[in-house]
């Protein structure tokens, strides 16, 4: 019986290990055996009790090699059918979906991602207009506009909804793609082109001239106070041409902003905290607050205080932030301060904890003053060591603000929730490459300050 | 005259440092306090301008007594005692001038001093006092940049700066090397020879020989001799420093 003690792994797995001698092999090869049976049972795929099966067999395999060889089993079997069956089950449980990955989809969004939306060729504007009375009344006055030499006319000179006019001009660019589009009287742009949700677009003539049917937009009169009040709407003709050079577009605009905003934001709190967590980090340096049994409560509440305060990210704050002032950058200058009062008061403690009570002990003993004490011996001893955690600060701050302005604490963040939005990828590609340019630059520079500080 | 009566310090953990030493130090003595690591010294020293609070006892310097004496007045009286220590105590960070400036705090305005602004008479002075201990062309550089010896120098010149009629030295060529030792011992007797008491703790039997007017020995916080250096031969040093004591000699002197 004794020399077949191993057979007993068989009925029940570590049984033999344990009977052997081995008592916590054979313990831990039963409870890892058994939270790998009820794993399996519980999220399992039929195909996934592999696993335990092989286990189970490994063990009958290892209590043998125990008994009659001395020597145990590789534990490379046990180990990987243990861990791909987590694995396994990890990934169903994430919902890893690989046919969900839609090419298509992946294209049209990273596709405008290579030509950020930043700048643009310089363009200038050659515009002209006339106006037309909808709907009609007696004795209109004539459609006819005639401006620097050009000259745009609708027939008939009024019309209703929906029905149609031609329009021409001239004067214009000779060959050159012209805009046509409406203006309603309170300044409401509509576009004429196929289901009146394109731009109607036509080149002129040699001459610079041009013609056109258009209909008077459905919707012309939709934010009318009195649709049978006849008043002038607008058609204009817009024709651009580059001058050569570059300028800004409108969201390589915006995008600075934002950046500035963001870098803005960053600064302001980090101003802030420091100015809170220098005499704070003061209460929580322990050579400082250690002498009586009351100032090290003190610094001990405040080390906890900061502990805590740390712990919460900035993310967090700021969506609290958000409903207290309400959206906009104070909120994530506020979520920024606070978070960073906490990691600026530790970082500070703990300088003020390494520094040299030497210099302290000498100047005391040439008869200077408190006050000379600490600005001979305490301050150049700290000042390098605070401007530089300040700075690396800044740079952690700026890439918090970023994020911050996700959810609605402004700034260059902020902005990109809008484009993602309104799916401008471009505007979105610009936004990432002025972050990564932002991150990279301060980083580079705070290293520098910071090198020629320590 | 430096009086020293009962002086005894015991620390908050109970540790007794000192324990009722008396002894005087007449005008333009070099007197030098020797003892084990751990015997009082230190502690001595820093009593006399209390950088340390003695527990009982008193000091008079001049008959006034130090150890009763307002903040106010303390930094009076600790202005006109220079102070050099082991491990030279300079604000590292701080240009040589800075620190040799700073000993000058006891005098000068302190609002002045505050933001960093020093009389031009003040920086003439720190340049001089820089000159006569022969590092003049390192003023304006960060402490930190100088060696061993010459930050002691530095010390050395701090502690002129405060026209000390006293100056106490913590063990000060302890970190330095047997040669570096009496260049700086030699600008203390160079001070001592103008006037200025010394009071120096040493560890090396040959320096105090060399050195000291008379000599004081502490052994775990009490007074274990007073005399002439000259009386402290091979038995008395065993006695004050133990039987396992063996005189390291201050090689190549």
């Amino acid at each position: 019986m004794s020399e077949r003690k191993w057979l007993l792994s068989a009925f029940l797995p570590g049984a033999g290990q344990f009977l052997g001698g081995r008592r916590y092999r054979g313990g831990a090869i039963l409870l890892l055996w058994l939270i790998l049976v009820v794993i399996v049972a519980a999220y399992g795929q039929p195909i996934w009790w592999i696993s335990p099966i092989l286990i189970w067999l490994w063990n009958i395999w290892d209590a043998f090699h125990l008994q009659r060889l001395g020597r145990e089993a590789s534990l490379f079997l046990p180990l990987l059918a243990g861990l791909s069956v987590l694995y396994g089950i990890g990934w169903q449980i994430t919902q890893i979906d690989l046919r969900s990955a839609d090419m298509r989809r992946a294209l049209q969004i990273v596709r405008p991602m290579l030509r950020p939306d930043f700048v643009q060729p310089r363009r200038e504007l050659n515009q002209m207009w006339v106006e037309i009375l909808v709907p009609c009344k007696e004795n209109p006055p004539r459609a006819f506009n005639k401006l620097d030499g050009k000259t745009a006319m609708a027939t008939p000179d009024c019309a209703r909804v929906g029905e149609v006019v031609i329009v021409s001009v001239q004067g214009l660019w000779p060959n050159t793609d012209t805009q046509i589009w409406w203006q309603t009287p309170i300044g409401d742009p509509k576009m004429l082109g196929p289901n009146e949700s394109q731009m109607l677009i036509l080149p002129t003539d040699d001459n610079g001239a041009l013609s056109a049917t258009i209909r008077v937009p459905t919707t012309a009169l939709v934010a009318a106070p009195d649709p049978s009040l006849a008043l002038p709407h607008r058609v204009y003709f817009d024709q651009y041409r580059n001058v050569g050079g570059w300028e800004l577009s409108f969201n390589g605009r915006e995008v600075l902003k934002g950046a500035g905003v963001t870098i803005a934001m960053a600064l302001m709190a980090t101003v802030l905290a420091s100015l809170f967590a220098i005499p704070i980090s003061f209460l929580a340096a322990r050579n400082l607050m250690g002498g009586h049994p009351v100032t090290f409560a003190i610094y001990f509440a405040v080390r906890t205080f900061l502990n805590v305060l740390r712990s919460i990210e900035s993310l967090i704050l700021a969506l609290i932030f958000v409903v207290i002032v309400g959206l906009g950058p104070f909120a994530g200058v506020l979520a920024l301060a606070l978070h960073s009062i906490a990691a600026l008061g530790k970082l500070y403690a703990d300088v003020l904890e390494s520094i040299d009570p030497g210099p302290i002990e000498a100047i005391r003993a040439t008869g200077a003053n408190w006050a000379q004490v600490v600005r001979y011996a305490v301050i150049p001893q700290i000042i390098s060591p605070f401007v530089a955690f300040t700075i690396y600060r800044w740079d952690i701050n700026v890439r918090s603000a970023t994020i911050i302005g996700l959810v609605g604490g402004g700034g260059i963040g902020y902005l990109l929730v809008e484009l993602i939005r309104i799916n401008d990828m471009r505007g979105v590609s610009a936004v990432f490459i002025t972050i990564a340019v932002i991150v990279i630059a301060l980083d580079v520079l705070s290293a520098r300050i910071r090198e020629r500080l320590v | 005259m430096l009086r020293v009566e009962h002086l005894t310090k015991i620390y908050p953990n109970g540790t007794v440092a000192l324990k009722d030493v008396s002894f005087e130090v007449p005008d333009g003595e070099f007197l030098v306090v020797i003892g084990l690591s751990g015997s009082g010294k230190s502690t001595l020293l820093r009593c006399i301008n209390r950088l340390i609070e003695p527990t009982e006892g008193k000091i008079y310097w001049n008959d006034v007594d130090i150890t009763a004496a307002s903040p106010a007045q303390l930094r009076q009286i600790r202005r006109q005692i220079g102070m050099i220590f082991q491990q030279f105590n300079l604000v590292r960070r701080s240009k040589v001038i800075t620190n040799v400036l700073a000993g000058r705090l006891g005098y000068v305005n302190p609002w002045l001093s505050l933001l960093g602004i020093w009389p031009a008479e003040e920086r003439r002075r720190a340049l001089a006092a820089l000159e006569r201990v022969g590092i003049a062309d390192k003023a304006y550089e960060r402490a930190d940049a100088l060696s061993g010896g010459q930050q002691q120098r530095v010390g050395i010149a701090r502690a002129l700066m405060q026209e000390p009629r006293l100056i106490l030295a913590d063990e000060p060529v302890a970190s330095l090397d047997p040669v570096l030792a009496h260049s700086i011992l030699q600008y203390l007797e160079e001070l001592n020879k103008e006037g200025v008491t010394v009071i120096c703790s040493l560890h090396f039997l040959d320096l105090v020989h060399r050195y000291a007017t008379r000599v004081i020995a502490l052994k775990q916080g009490v007074k274990v001799f007073e005399g002439k250096p000259q009386e402290i031969d091979r038995q008395r040093f065993k006695e004050i420093y133990g039987e396992e004591a063996q005189e390291v000699r201050a090689a190549s002197l």
